[in-house]
């Protein structure tokens, strides 16, 4: 039996047996308190200056080597830098030293303090929340200071890279070679750990809450990113059990891997279009390794976030015709930009919302900035020549919403035509069904948009009325809750009988309890993240149309979701055995779309 | 921008606009007080009688200086008058950023 099991949101699948080996921690409360004899304060105070100078030097080297393309990344790291050469900063850690005749780790902490409270009174809150920076830049200079910091260079031999969080600077120059796992303590999926972890197809598990007080270097521990939990210390049956699970799971990967490329077409010849969901171009070679016939839902966020100044239509239009002519023929679907207002960039301004999720955010957000709304439009329908190219918008509560919407569109159309700036005009512009109260006017929806693409992960919470990452309540979230299988069968209803077609984009999309279900609604396609593209190809490509509507008419039969949990489970042990060992735990396991 | 610089003996002062879109934020700020740690002389920031160190990047952003903001260089020491001038210069061509 192992020692302890973690548990963590896997981010990218499989499974690695290995010596854990740590590339730097949270410091905060480990740092130690130390008088000073007065004869040593110049010496504590060269160590710390020495340190700081260290830290910034080794930030120059690794900012030299960011790719041109991630320039955001290298501005952030050159800040960094500059903190840690910040005069004011050295001198107040230093007269610390001499003052209190503390270690230099002290100072500094205490230095950090005295930030933290000048900060605190700061009412610009991008400024603000420059903080972090201080923190981050501290914790690697406490890491200097105590010895920790660590260099992978070092290390002879393969083993499970542990941190409290990467940062992009910590990955420069990575060798990949070394390491057979990621994990982090920090970071959700769509944290820089989970899309490196995936671009290079490493298993990799985030936000593993206990990884620091629990593990130590060179601990053996199994972390198994297919149902989410790191076994510290295992026993010998454990890792006997694990290495004959990893040979079959990378067997299979194997075998579906191979098979990917052949049509999702059930036996009965059922065919169904089996698309991506993306958010970085980084992700298209993953796409189409993976046998993804185009991208089901491209999210735009990415270039809204983490950055000073918006994104404009130029920048936009550059990276909407990098996608669409790399995908084409394939499609790529574009959503319009869906965030938070708590979330863009502080320019807008930020406000405060009791209920962020029920607030100004998605379309909403969009149709009170309509200029910021028409740009993102303007250089969608630019991209539209560039290959196969829809829009959609997210979060549409009704018809007025979706008219309003529809009113940016056609302003930027005549601009562009004005302007005799090519586009398509028959470009596909769709909605997303994420509402109940879309779902309940479907039909109505149906007849003014061009297709639909049904959010599951927000209709079951909106549906539900459950915040799933609210623990207390999470175990209500149900993706087979008779509520939203009937949900989605009157939406798939109400478009086929307008002649739209109806696509699901949710997680549901990629779990191989669900897909047979919607299989026999007769969705149209279905967009996951990649990696389950082949896995649900395959499934897809063994069942047969007739077996689908079948089990279809059984679940709605049932009336409580744990009989159709256990039907379902029922059938899906007996037709596809392998898929319940590697992937029972999905439902779980994908983030918020 | 105002340049109305005052120089004595080695000491130096103008008066600039804050003209970039966001204000002093990180990256300004960073170009800022790395530009002022290539001087020998002490400069200082000063908005509304606050007076800041402009070699230290935390010093700047504490300032929270927002666009149009008007603040006074003030530098101490031999090569004032260059860093006064060279640091004027940062402000009037907004830190290099387009807007």
């Amino acid at each position: 039996m192992a020692r302890k099991v973690l548990t963590g949101i896997p981010v990218s699948s499989g499974i690695a047996i290995g010596k854990a080996f740590f590339m730097n921690r949270r410091l905060y409360g480990s740092i130690p308190r130390q008088s000073i004899a007065a004869h040593l304060v110049p010496g504590e105070q060269a160590r710390l200056c020495q340190a700081l100078a260290q830290a910034a030097d080794e930030l120059e080297t690794a900012r030299a080597q960011v790719p041109a393309e991630l320039r955001e990344h290298s501005l952030i790291i050159d800040s960094h830098a500059t903190i840690m050469r910040d005069p004011k900063l050295r001198d107040s850690a230093c007269g610390f030293i001499e003052r209190m005749r503390i270690n230099a780790e002290w100072a500094l902490l205490k230095a950090v303090k005295d930030l933290e409270d000048k900060f605190a009174a700061i009412e610009d809150e991008y400024i603000r929340q420059r903080i972090q920076d201080v923190r981050l830049v501290a914790d690697r200079v406490q890491s200097k200071l105590m010895g920790l910091a660590r260099e992978l260079r070092e290390i002879e031999g393969r083993i499970i890279l542990m941190a409290h969080d990467l940062a992009p600077a910590d990955t420069v120059g990575l060798e990949v070679d070394k390491i057979m796992a990621f994990t982090t303590a920090e970071g959700g999926k769509t944290s820089h750990t989970g899309i490196l972890a995936r671009s290079l197809q490493i298993p990799s598990l985030v936000g593993v809450q206990e990884l620091e007080d629990e593990v130590r270097d060179g601990q053996l521990v199994i972390i198994d990113a297919l149902k989410g939990r790191i076994l510290v210390e295992p026993g010998e049956d454990e890792i006997l059990e694990y290495s004959l699970l990893q040979n079959q799971f990378e067997l299979y990967q194997k075998a579906i891997i191979r098979n990917c490329h052949l049509p999702a077409e059930t036996i009965d010849g059922y065919r169904v279009q089996v698309l991506a969901n993306i958010e970085l171009f980084e992700e298209v070679a993953a796409v189409q390794d993976l046998g993804g016939e185009g991208v089901g839902l491209y999210r735009t966020e990415y270039s809204y976030m983490n950055r000073m100044t918006l994104p404009d239509e130029e920048e936009l239009t550059r990276e909407y015709v990098g996608l669409a002519s790399s995908l084409a023929p394939g499609k790529v679907v574009f959503r319009t930009l869906d965030l938070g207002a708590d979330k863009v960039v502080s320019q807008l301004g930020a406000i405060d919302e009791r209920n962020p999720a029920l607030g100004l955010r998605s379309i909403r957000f969009c149709l009170q900035h309509k200029e910021l709304f028409k740009a993102q439009i303007r250089a969608i329908l630019r991209a539209s020549v560039a290959g196969n190219v829809a829009m959609m918008y997210p979060m549409i509560s009704g018809l007025r919403e979706l008219r309003e919407a529809n009113k940016v569109l056609n302003i930027a159309r005549h601009e562009l035509r004005a302007e005799g700036v090519p586009f398509n005009e028959e470009m596909p512009v769709g909605i997303m069904v994420e509402l109940p109260s879309a779902v309940m006017t479907a039909e109505l929806l149906a007849k003014e948009t061009d297709f639909f693409s049904i959010g599951t992960n927000d209709l079951i919470q909106y549906s539900l009325g459950i915040d799933r990452t609210n623990k207390n309540v999470s175990y209500l979230y149900q993706p087979l809750h008779p509520a939203i299988l009937r949900s989605i069968k009157h939406v798939v209803d109400a478009a086929h009988q307008s002649g739209i077609e109806v696509s699901l984009c949710g997680e549901v999309a990629a779990d191989p309890f669900c897909v047979p279900i919607l299989m026999g609604m007769q969705i149209d396609s279905l967009s996951m993240n990649p990696q389950a593209i082949p896995g649900i190809k395959r499934i897809i490509r063994q069942t047969t149309m007739a077996e689908c509507k079948d089990l279809l008419r059984r679940v709605l039969e049932c009336r409580t979701v744990n009989k159709i949990n256990k039907l379902v489970m029922d059938t899906i042990f007996q037709r596809f055995p392998e898929e319940l060992t590697f992937f029972s735990s999905l439902i779980e396991s994908e983030d918020l779309i | 921008m105002s340049n109305e610089e005052t120089a004595q003996e080695d000491s130096a002062s103008a008066e600039v606009r804050v003209g970039n879109e966001l204000g002093l934020h990180a990256r300004p700020a960073a170009r800022l007080a790395k530009e002022a740690q290539r001087f020998a002389c002490d400069i200082s920031l000063v908005v509304d009688g606050q007076e800041v160190d402009a070699k230290s990047i935390l010093d700047i952003l504490t300032l929270a200086a927002s666009p149009g903001c008007t603040m006074t260089i003030r530098a101490k020491g031999s090569d004032a008058p260059l860093a006064v001038r060279s640091i004027s210069e940062l402000f009037s061509s907004r830190f290099g950023e387009e807007k």
